[in-house]
């Protein structure tokens, strides 16, 4: 069985995917980190409120949900590195998965807002339910988007042999799912864990 | 499947795992005590050194083009520093 | 490549009569996308140095404070809006060109070509009846502060919500543009993924309904600052690469590069 890092490491350098796709991902990730750096200038002001609010949190939904987009990614890694060495069935076995961790993440996200409007917490209730809501919401949104994206995937890796452009496919999407997980890392620090 | 688990990306899904253990318990007083402001702090540190797994190991950035990889270096580096720096000024 | 001209060696030489409806063409298209820029120039002429809507009217603004603005401005906001309003024409031919570029790509029927027709006309009317109703708050502004504030809001959420024909038009767009299948596109990729990334960020827009202050607020961040430049970008990006590609096609079907 050949090593799927030979194959890497005897052509240098070599950007997964498409640059256009990097573009998308540098642009959302700019768009993020003024997000997160909004949001904690607006709570220095007030951190007493935020604190409060934060207690609402559910802390094990945010820690959960990491878990869960974490292990996908690691899932969807996997299924790159499948693809590039022929084992496709492997490959969707392990894109399946991380769909399924992907419908975990929205079923608890599911509870944890029923949770908050039954509580009569909503976006406009304070600055923070304000962030909460938004960049939360915004988050789920790209989960949505990421998961059409692996059934995409999932379409592509099915019909035959993989070719090198649907192995680019595969990279941008896969790129593309990281970057929602790397945006719920932080968020997690930023609304579930920091004091 | 065995063959593509025993990957190092699976050691680094590993860490990250550990990473968010230690997160939770620097939020729930390990390390720091009452200095809850300095965990946070600490919080802040590990979760940009998640990040930076998932950009070098599952983004594959290690064997990308060097241009590519320093803008997220270099990224990850300002934002935190950036970050830290809004939320120390609340504290 | 990035956005180069390929030259071509064998000219189309047909009749005059197909030569000189290139021409035309060429010539047509080429006054669109400069029509575009002007479109931009202007615009941003009308709402800043003009009209001073640059930051926009807080929405956290009383009554008074917004009927003293009208009356201490009427001149100056009655010029910009009516600029804003005259060079919102010039969105037009702008969809149009972009328009005759996707065709072809998608060739026939060009579906997404005319959803981008479709959703970049609307897009007009979301300038042209922001600059009409700053017009009649500027048209009698003693009137009763009360009403001078209703029309202010009315300008600024008609101008500043309406983001969902602004993403369709952009989604679209950078659809066609990654479903290219030519040997040299029309163009590049990332122009796609840069389309993508522009229909992102004017969604923010839509939450100016819940906020008077902040960066969700209309002269918020997320809902002005960010949009705004992004939609000066865009006009200037999308105007260079529509440059360059009407550039290519007058060189793939006539041999020579237009003025």
């Amino acid at each position: 069985m050949s090593d799927p890092n030979e194959a890497r490491t005897a052509s240098a350098q070599h950007l997964p995917g498409e640059a256009g796709v990097w573009m998308f991902i540098v642009g959302d990730l700019v768009i993020f980190t003024l997000l997160f750096a909004v949001f904690l200038y607006y709570r220095a002001d007030n951190v007493p409120l935020f604190t409060e609010s934060q207690r609402t949190l559910n802390q094990t939904y945010g820690a959960v949900n990491t878990l869960l987009l974490l292990s996908s990614s690691w899932f969807v890694a996997l299924a790159v590195q499948g693809a590039r060495i022929g084992e496709r069935l492997n490959a969707l076995r392990l894109i399946a998965l991380a769909f399924g961790c992907g419908v975990g993440f929205i079923g608890i996200k599911y509870f944890e807002y029923s949770e908050k409007f039954r509580a009569g917490y909503n976006i406009v209730t304070n600055d923070f339910f304000m962030y909460y809501f938004l960049t939360t919401g915004i988050h789920l949104v790209h989960v949505v988007i990421g998961m059409a994206v692996l059934a995409f995937l999932w379409h592509t890796t099915r019909g035959g042999e993989i070719d090198a452009g649907e192995l680019s496919t595969l990279e941008s999407g896969a790129s593309f799912w990281h970057l929602v997980d790397i945006l719920w890392i932080a968020l997690f620090a930023l609304l579930y864990m920091l004091r | 499947m065995m063959i593509l688990i025993r990957q190092p990306i699976t050691i680094v899904w590993f860490i990250l795992i550990f990473a968010t253990g230690l997160s939770w318990q620097f939020g729930h007083g390990f390390g720091f005590g009452e200095n809850y402001h300095f965990a946070s702090v600490a919080i802040l540190i590990v979760t940009f050194i998640k990040i930076r797994f998932v950009f070098l190991d599952f983004m594959e950035l290690r064997a990308a083009p060097k241009g590519l990889r320093w803008l997220f270096e270099v990224w990850a580096v300002l934002a935190c520093a950036i970050l830290i720096g809004f939320y120390w000024s609340g504290v | 490549m990035w956005c180069g001209l390929y030259s071509n060696d064998n000219a189309v030489v047909d009749i005059n009569g197909t030569i000189g409806e290139l021409k035309m063409n060429i010539r047509a298209q080429m006054f669109c996308v400069w029509s575009g820029l002007g479109f931009a120039l202007l615009f941003l002429v009308a709402i800043w140095p003009t009209a001073d809507f640059m930051p926009p009217l807080a929405p956290s603004l009383s009554a008074d404070a917004i009927a003293e603005i009208y009356r201490s401005n009427t001149l100056s906001i009655r010029f910009g809006a009516l600029l804003m309003m005259a060079a919102s024409g010039l969105m037009c031919p702008f969809v149009a060109v972009i328009t005759i570029q996707m065709q072809r790509i998608e060739g026939s029927p060009p579906i997404l070509s005319y959803a981008q027709l479709s959703a970049g006309t609307l897009n007009v009317v979301f300038f042209i009846l922001p600059s009409l109703i700053w017009t009649i708050a500027a048209f009698r502004p003693e009137r009763d502060p009360q009403l001078t504030l209703m029309l202010n809001d009315f300008a600024w959420i008609v101008f500043l919500m309406p983001f969902t024909t602004f993403i369709v038009q952009n989604f679209v767009f950078g659809i066609t543009v990654l479903s290219d299948k030519r040997e040299r596109p029309i163009f590049p990729r990332w122009l796609g993924y840069f389309n993508f990334w522009v229909a992102v960020l004017f969604i923010p827009g839509g939450l100016l309904t819940f906020f008077k202050l902040g960066p969700f607020a209309w002269n918020g961040l997320f809902v002005w600052w960010i949009p705004f430049s992004v939609f000066l970008a865009w006009y200037i990006v999308m105007f260079t690469m529509l440059r360059a590609a009407v550039s290519q096609q007058a060189i793939d079907e006539e041999g020579s590069a237009p003025a």
